[in-house]
């Protein structure tokens, strides 16, 4: 009963605020506005051209990523059996980040056969680090998650090392400005031409684990139990592997490496419906893009016109709830 | 007896010549403490034993600056990216971003001149506990880039070269603004400076003045913090600017407008008015300010 009202509120909730997001931008507009831009939309009107061509995609797109990378870091954190692991634990982020980097500094032509570049790169250098991370996090046929986790953190910090190195050799203004708005993530970049990438990717993963929600609920029990109760540990892993891959490489390639979404929400979900609940990663998908819709509505709000960027805010709210759900007794990782 | 006098009277003497070593040395500290003292453009006091002779510009604009006024023997060094005029290849680079303290302290300089948002304070404090002043100045206008020059002028006893040079550039600057005084209309220009985000000369940059003589005006009518804000392509689909300037209209088609194809809508593209100004002409406030305007005036009224 509980569960269904939960998700009807978030629901509720992610409608309001995309009707609410929609207000906010340097054309003023009311609801009536926003009504005619979508009932009677005329090309003409750039109103209704900012609208439908500017506004909605960024808040979609700010809706899909923080669902992604939630969904990301639930996954994660069963896989590895452990609370703090996040989507970038195979150096997805740092790896996008670098990919990024290198088209800001001239390694790589900002333009290539029509396409802007830096989301290429990064999306490009998330898959080539998280396969080194997973090459070697693997050992004896088998993914060991610790050796996984380290082989993560080693990597990453290779790679903010060499990103941290080129902008420390950075000879203009500009391109330390692009490494500075890349790292902190940002909506502006959307568009309807963008937006399929991460959606679809995060679709069919949510249909996917759709079927595996089962199995990973016994993951998180621990590798030995879930062989046990007959879960096929090594090819569950494989699946969460590949999808956290692709899903945060769209992600990540799209608006950046945004922190703290991948971290706090599964727990939110496990704090709200459970930490067995049969819809748990949905409801993980729609509470991260609801918090994310937020923390970029709130960044608009607050820093008029390009917002602030959205790591900054997702770290500043979302610590605090995070901080109060740890702190509640009744609060397990796992059962 | 005789003899005895003369060692006494000797005595005597070295006594006195002594005394007055003494003395003299002692006030050598009082003149140095005379010496002159100038305030910069952000009000900071500094203190100089004399007219300095050992200078540089811890800027590229500030280089082109000290080569106009300034006897090219007097500057001692030049910063990396510091191309204008020719003359500044003949001296040794200093590098100023990251600060090497040791090459500066080297080059033994008696005053180091910058301008307002391009030398952190800190980095002039510590310059200074060295015994090495900073000069700051501050530009916002094009008369404040003319008075500039006058300044230095007057720092380097120069005043006859520097002035001659402020009152022709001043000249040409009163006779453009005169030509283009109360237009209708005024042409509205965006000019922007980096693409991913998009950076922009804002309204508190000297290019608002430059436009301003030129009887247009920075479409960025808002005033935010930072001189070069960063903007949404809604806010300037708003803006919808009639001029586009910050590359040719080939390179910003591969770029920026590939990048943010919403911005075809704006006026500038459709009827395409979209220039690339010389960077160093119009980034640089120093003597070639006349000769940037004159571009901005090719590009405004082809």
């Amino acid at each position: 009963m509980m569960r269904g009202l939960y998700f009807i509120l978030a629901l509720l909730l992610i409608a309001i605020v995309i009707v609410l997001g929609l207000q906010v931008g340097s054309f003023e507009s009311d609801l009536s506005t926003i009504a005619e831009a979508f009932l009677n939309y005329n090309p003409d009107n750039t109103t209704h051209y900012a609208i439908v061509h500017l506004r909605l995609p960024r808040l979609l797109l700010a809706l899909v990523v923080g669902a992604a990378l939630a969904f990301c870091g639930y996954l994660m954190q069963a896989m590895v059996n452990n609370g703090l692991a996040d989507p970038y634990l195979l150096g997805t982020a740092s790896g996008a980040s670098l990919g990024a980097v290198l088209v800001f500094f001239g390694f790589v032509n900002i333009s290539v056969a029509g396409f802007y570049m830096p989301p290429v790169l990064a999306m490009a250098g998330a898959f080539i680090v998280t396969l080194v991370v997973v090459i070697l996090g693997y050992r004896k046929r088998q993914l060991i998650p610790a050796q996984l986790l380290l082989a993560g953190i080693a990597i990453s910090s290779l790679c903010t090392a060499m990103v941290g190195l080129l902008t420390f050799l950075s000879d203009s203004e500009g391109k330390l400005k692009s490494v500075i708005f890349w790292s902190m993530g940002s909506f502006e970049r959307a568009s309807w031409t963008l937006l399929p990438y991460p959606a679809v990717a995060l679709i069919v993963a949510l249909i996917l684990f759709a079927f595996l929600q089962k199995q990973l609920n016994i993951l998180m029990l621990g590798s030995e139990r879930a062989q046990a109760l007959g879960v096929q540990v090594s090819h569950t892993r494989w699946a969460i592997l590949i999808t956290v891959s692709i899903v945060t490489g769209f992600a990540v390639a799209t608006s950046g490496p945004i922190g703290f979404v991948g971290l706090i929400v599964p727990h939110v979900t496990r704090g709200l419906l459970g930490t067995t609940g049969r819809s748990n990663l949905l409801f993980c998908a729609f509470v991260g893009g609801l918090f994310m819709l937020l923390c970029d509505l709130l960044s608009r709000i607050i820093y008029p016109p390009t917002g602030l960027p959205i790591g900054i805010i997702t770290s500043f709210f979302g610590v605090p709830f995070f901080v109060y759900l740890l702190s509640r007794k009744n609060y397990k990782f796992s059962s | 007896m005789k003899n005895k006098t003369i060692v006494y009277t000797l005595y005597f003497l070295s006594f006195i010549l002594g005394l007055q070593t003494i003395v003299g040395c002692q006030q050598k500290p009082e003149e140095q403490k005379q010496g002159i003292t100038i305030t910069d453009d952000l009000g900071r006091k500094l203190h100089l034993p004399e007219k300095p002779k050992r200078v540089f510009g811890f800027t590229s604009a500030m280089a082109e600056m000290l080569f106009a006024i300034v006897d090219t023997s007097n500057i001692i060094a030049r910063t990396p990216d510091s191309d204008y005029p020719a003359a500044v290849y003949t001296k040794p680079i200093v590098s100023n971003y990251p600060i090497d303290l040791e090459q500066v302290l080297a080059l033994k300089p008696d005053l180091i001149f910058t301008s307002e948002g391009m030398t952190p304070l800190d980095v002039a404090a510590r310059l200074e506990e060295l015994g090495i002043p900073v000069y700051y100045q501050k530009y916002r206008t094009v008369e404040d880039v003319l008075k500039g020059i006058e300044d230095i002028g007057r720092i380097m006893n120069r005043e006859q070269v520097a002035n001659h040079l402020a009152d022709s550039l001043r000249k040409e600057v009163q006779q453009l603004e005169a030509k283009y005084k109360n237009r209708h209309n005024p042409l509205q220009v965006l000019t922007i400076t980096w693409t991913d985000p998009i950076y922009v000369y804002g309204q508190n940059t000297l290019l608002t003045d430059k436009l301003r003589i030129l009887g247009a005006e920075n479409a960025v009518q808002e005033t935010f913090d930072q001189p070069y804000p960063a903007l949404t392509r809604e806010y300037i689909l708003k803006l919808s600017p009639d001029v586009l300037m910050g590359g040719t209209k080939e390179k910003l088609e591969q770029t920026f407008f590939n990048q943010y194809p919403e911005l075809r809508k704006i006026k500038a593209y459709k009827t395409n008015r979209i220039y690339a100004p010389t960077g160093n002409l119009i980034e640089r406030p120093g003597p070639r300010i006349v000769e940037s305007l004159k571009e901005l005036e090719g590009f405004l009224y082809p």
